[in-house]
């Protein structure tokens, strides 16, 4: 006996040779989603005094390369919530069909647009991501969740493919999760400072974090889209393009190409 | 028609000599005896409304609504039996979400249409089912949107390969009412139940083949046949209820709902005017329809 | 904690070099019916991850003090500042009202959440069914089977379990993931565990503590430990955090405190640093 006590009991190769599992469930080809494919990058999104601010660029990256440059990666569910989505495009795809079937029967008896509330979303998502984590056929997604609660009060949170959720003043996925947090953790240390925050300022704040992540995730795009949630419902902008980029400052940094020595 | 049967009324299966399926007849009759359901397709959406027959003192205004949605575009009233509307409702429900499904989109209104057509039908083919006892009216707005397709993410190339056609049009407002024998025709206007006869003169008084009816003024004749088509059952008390779907600019912005109160009322209060005028002298009526 | 997580990914140091890889199929005998392609277990997608954190227990005499910082991690990221660890268990409605039972869970968060709301749902259920409030040790048993039951999936936390026994003493449950569980008077979990639990040891247990003047080799006579005034369990509490924020990275933020007795819970949100 050894102190291993997984190995006691079984048969000892010294004693019987090596355990042969050629009887044993030859390897299929995988079913199940074991990596993204098409990829969408990060999410940020960031709460204010009257609602949620979020954000997310419109490329959709095969590896390393730019493959799909329209890829609308917000969506409205109803007047009160938007979903951002990181991470795999066809499983992005998917859940948004479960989602207009959710809507549709949700809206069978009832005439309110929004009978769901961006928490009620965020609650059914979170058990479909860990459902599908669970069956070990995971959604390839990070996703953020922005809208307004049942009492009508600004709501951020988040859910990735292992069923993890959480909520935060500000969020952001993937690369912005480094990148784009300082910048709106430092707006925005706790949920009071969210409370004091302008529309403007929010909106600024995710702009300037896209411009952040433009400048240094390479996964990332120009073009993107951004929608702001408040009382008044969604105003959601499919095609902005980044402002004000400049990259003079790279003249002065070795390994941008223009020195020669 | 003769309600003896002579023995060939006892099963759906069985033609009668003269071939007639008397089942099928009997549950026409069995819609005969419901409250009117009126459909009125406008040029810019369509108008549900139903002459609710208040059935107790005891039920709370404005519940237990009958007049149901089916996908976001779409809506279904039926008049006769209760029950069987309900289920003509959930099959719908159920069609229209396989065929999201399959197609990744919404179902045409006119592809609905036919299933349940044919759905129904079936049910005049067997000695184990009855036909059902409701004639129902569906109403519709395909899209006119250029991404109709669930999921989609991108829009595609603007031009060259690939690119759109310029200038075309597609989707729209559609009617259809289909019938305990599984019959469906697509409508201008349709009429079921108790007054319907009242109800049909009066719609094809409307002149909806021109295409000129508004949504708006689509409502308001709508709860004026509906009042009109009361008038036989005046002793009974009734509620309107009305439903609308419009094309995307329109104020239900292509979704199924119910007409606002504000609106509702109106429009009742106009029909009800109307209604009043009409009873003294025609000639006023014109004249109301001038001011509007 | 970790050396489970990546238990996937190493030798177990098996006595033979060609464990199993893949699952079982069904034999001739198998009471089961013939499934002609048992899908393969995928390997490389995560099922699990490490959210940090670390929670505490001490029972009393007539109370029972959970603790666990709200920090939620990502490896050197910080998801969030606030994701709470301990859980109300039982009492009526979303809101727990009249709850007497706490469950704190530590390690993969999601798991958590799911362990939390099932065990919660089970406890609202017995009082359904039966009339009466779930007992802390009942409720402590059936949390065992639960994460037994997910023996070969398991949920990915160590839970503890703190209420009022039924003599009105404090009661402090702790469990490995796969459902071996003790009483114990007191207990550290999750990250911070190896630096909070010498502390507790110390101050709680009076571990290596002596009689002053008992005499000296084996005459020497073991301080006996006896249960803390509710204030200085508090004070305890707080200390061993702020300890541990200073030394471990994924401990911060803040320190959730709950404190049951037989009058209820009390909750109080204490800031720590969140650097």
């Amino acid at each position: 006996m050894n102190h291993f006590p997984e190995a006691w009991g079984r048969p000892r190769d010294d004693v019987y040779g090596a355990y042969n599992g050629a009887h044993l469930a030859s390897g299929m080809p995988n079913q199940h989603t074991q990596s993204p494919i098409v990829t969408g990058t990060s999410v940020v999104g960031i709460k204010f005094k009257d609602g949620v601010v979020i954000a997310a660029d419109n490329l959709a990256s095969y590896g390393s390369l730019a493959r799909f440059t329209d890829v609308k990666r917000l969506h409205r569910f109803n007047s009160k919530s938007v979903l951002g989505f990181g991470g795999d495009v066809s499983d992005m795809q998917y859940l948004d069909r479960l989602l207009t079937s959710l809507d549709i029967r949700e809206n069978y008896h009832s005439a309110d647009d929004a009978a769901l509330s961006a928490k009620n979303l965020h609650t059914y998502l979170s058990k479909v991501m860990y459902k599908r984590r669970s069956d070990f056929n995971p959604l390839w997604n990070h996703i953020l969740v922005a809208g307004l609660d049942t009492e009508e009060k600004p709501f951020l949170a988040s859910v990735d493919l292992l069923g993890t959720t959480f909520s935060s003043p500000s969020l952001a996925t993937g690369y912005g999760a480094h990148l784009a947090q300082p910048i709106m953790r430092k707006l925005v240390p706790d949920e009071e400072a969210a409370a004091r925050l302008g529309k403007e300022e929010a909106i600024q704040a995710i702009k300037d974090c896209m411009k952040v992540l433009f400048y240094r995730d390479a996964r990332s795009m120009d073009r993107y889209s951004i929608a702001v949630i408040t009382k008044e419902g969604v105003d959601l902008n499919e095609d902005v393009k980044l402002e004000n980029q400049s990259w003079a400052f790279a003249d002065r940094i070795r390994g941008y190409g223009t020195q020669v020595n | 028609m003769t309600s003896i049967g002579t023995g060939y009324d006892l099963s759906n299966s069985v033609f009668s000599p003269d071939g007639r399926n008397f089942q099928v007849e009997y549950a026409v009759k069995a819609v005969e005896n419901g409250g009117t359901a009126i459909g009125i397709r406008c040029k810019d959406g369509v108008v549900l409304a139903l002459e609710k027959l208040v059935a107790s003192k005891l039920v709370k205004p404005g519940a237990n609504k009958r007049i149901a949605t089916v996908d976001r575009n779409m809506g279904v009233v039926s008049a006769g039996l209760l029950p069987d509307g309900r289920h003509f409702v959930a099959r719908a429900r159920d069609e229209a979400a396989s065929w999201r499904r399959l197609y990744k989109a919404p179902i045409p209104t006119a592809a609905l249409a036919d299933r349940m057509g044919s759905y129904v039908q079936a049910h005049t083919l067997y000695s184990s089912v009855r036909p059902f006892g409701v004639t129902a009216i569906l109403a519709g707005w395909d899209s006119e949107a250029e991404v109709p397709v669930d999921g989609q993410v991108g829009y595609g190339p603007a031009s060259g390969a690939g690119g759109k056609k310029e200038g075309a049009t597609h989707g729209g407002p559609f009617l259809y009412m289909i019938e305990p024998s599984g019959m469906y025709w697509g409508y201008y206007g349709a009429a079921t139940g108790k007054g319907r006869q009242a109800a049909k003169s009066e719609l094809e008084k409307l002149n909806l083949a021109a295409g000129n009816l508004t949504l708006e003024q689509g409502v308001k004749e709508a709860a004026r046949i509906i009042y009109v088509a009361h008038e036989d059952s005046k002793d009974k008390e009734f509620e309107l209820e009305m439903t609308w779907v419009s094309s995307l600019k329109g104020p239900t912005k292509g979704r199924h709902e119910e007409v606002p109160r504000e609106v509702r009322e109106e429009a009742e209060k106009w029909a009800k005017k109307s209604l009043e005028s009409n009873g003294e002298e025609d000639e006023e009526d014109e004249e109301d329809k001038m001011e509007e | 904690m970790a050396s489970i997580i990546h238990m996937g990914r190493e030798d177990p140091g098996y006595s033979f070099s060609a464990a199993p890889t893949a699952a079982s199929a069904n034999r001739e005998h198998s009471f089961y019916p013939y499934v002609p392609n048992p899908s393969p277990l995928p390997s490389n997608s995560p099922r699990y991850t490490d959210n940090g954190g670390s929670t505490l227990g001490i029972a009393g005499a007539t109370f029972t003090i959970m603790a666990g910082d709200t920090r939620s991690t990502s490896g050197y990221s910080i998801n969030t500042r606030y994701a709470p660890k301990l859980f109300l268990i039982g009492g009526t409605g979303t809101e727990h009202k009249s709850a007497r039972i706490v469950l704190s869970v530590v390690g993969f968060a999601a798991d958590g959440h799911a362990l939390a709301e099932r065990l919660d749902t089970i406890v609202k259920m017995y009082k359904y069914q039966h009339g009466k409030d779930m007992s802390v040790a009942a409720c402590a048993q059936r949390l065992s089977h639960i994460l037994y039951g997910k023996r070969f999936f398991p949920y990915y936390v160590q839970a503890l379990l703190g209420g009022i026994d039924e003599k009105g003493a404090g009661a402090l449950y702790s469990y490995d993931p796969v459902g071996s569980y003790e009483r114990e008077q007191c207990k550290a979990a999750g990250a911070a565990a190896s630096l909070i639990t010498p502390f507790l040891d110390n101050q709680v247990n009076y571990k290596n503590q002596y009689v002053p003047g008992s005499g000296s080799g084996l005459d020497l006579q073991a301080r006996q430990a006896v249960p803390l005034p509710q204030q200085h369990v508090e004070t305890l509490v707080r200390d061993a955090f702020s300890s541990a924020v200073e030394r471990h990275i994924e401990v911060g933020d803040g320190l959730q405190m709950m404190t049951i007795t037989v009058d209820g819970i009390q909750e109080v949100l204490i800031p720590l640093k969140q650097d």
